[in-house]
């Protein structure tokens, strides 16, 4: 059976937004691609730092990157 | 597929057949010796060495193969990856060595408790790398 998600994210729409490769976006962060691509899908939650670093490569504010779903909805990967 | 996770695959594969050859020879022998054999220090010299020319020609191929990835240190991931892998075989080698002293104490066979506490080493750490297999495939 599949995790629920606590946090979801909308990485994959801005990166595709500001034009930015997985890898590049791995890069700018300091993280693996791999770690990237599992961010995206849900399959890992970052931590604080790195959920800062993300948001600061688009320019956005945290909330507008990550959202916490604080157990109201239910995501299956 | 994360370089972390290739090596975690190679160790796994190294572990497996490492410990098939060596535990396989010691049936071998000691059938031969209608006995358990004692521990034979020639044979784990053998084990030891294929256990190093497998992971190190595995890790040069898996470096050529991704040669980018090859020199990336843990990211934070990783890190969470392998505390949680090395957790769970911390509990494997601590199951082994209590079962494997117990067995001593019922059976007096100092041999037997060698290759038991081998064994435990060889669980535990055949338990971590395919924890971090798994944990690379599924939701941390």
């Amino acid at each position: 059976m599949a995790k629920r998600a606590v946090i979801r994210n909308q990485i994959a729409s801005l990166r595709k937004q500001h034009g930015l490769t997985q890898a590049a976006l791995a890069e700018a962060v300091g993280v693996t691609r791999q770690t990237i691509i599992a961010i995206e899908r849900n399959r890992y939650s970052p931590s604080l730092e790195t959920a800062f670093r993300i948001a600061a490569v688009f320019s956005q504010s945290i909330d507008e990157v990550f959202e916490w779903l604080d157990g109201k909805e239910k995501v299956i990967d | 597929m994360a370089f972390h996770e290739k090596s975690a695959w190679i160790m796994t594969l190294a572990l497996l057949i490492g410990g098939l050859f060596y535990f396989g020879l010691v049936v071998l022998i000691s059938n031969e010796m209608q006995q358990l054999a004692p521990p034979l220090l020639p044979l784990i010299v053998i084990y030891t060495i294929i256990q190093i020319i497998l992971a190190v020609v595995g890790h040069i191929l898996i470096a050529i193969w991704t040669p980018k990835e090859a020199n990336a240190s843990l990211d934070e991931r990783d890190r969470r990856i392998n505390e949680r892998a090395g957790h769970w075989s911390g509990y494997v080698i601590g199951i082994g060595v209590i079962t494997s002293l117990g067995l001593y104490l019922f059976t007096r066979n100092g041999d037997l408790l060698f290759y038991a506490v081998f064994a435990s080493l060889m669980l535990s750490a055949l338990a971590e790398y395919a924890s971090q297999i798994v944990l690379y495939r599924t939701r941390l």
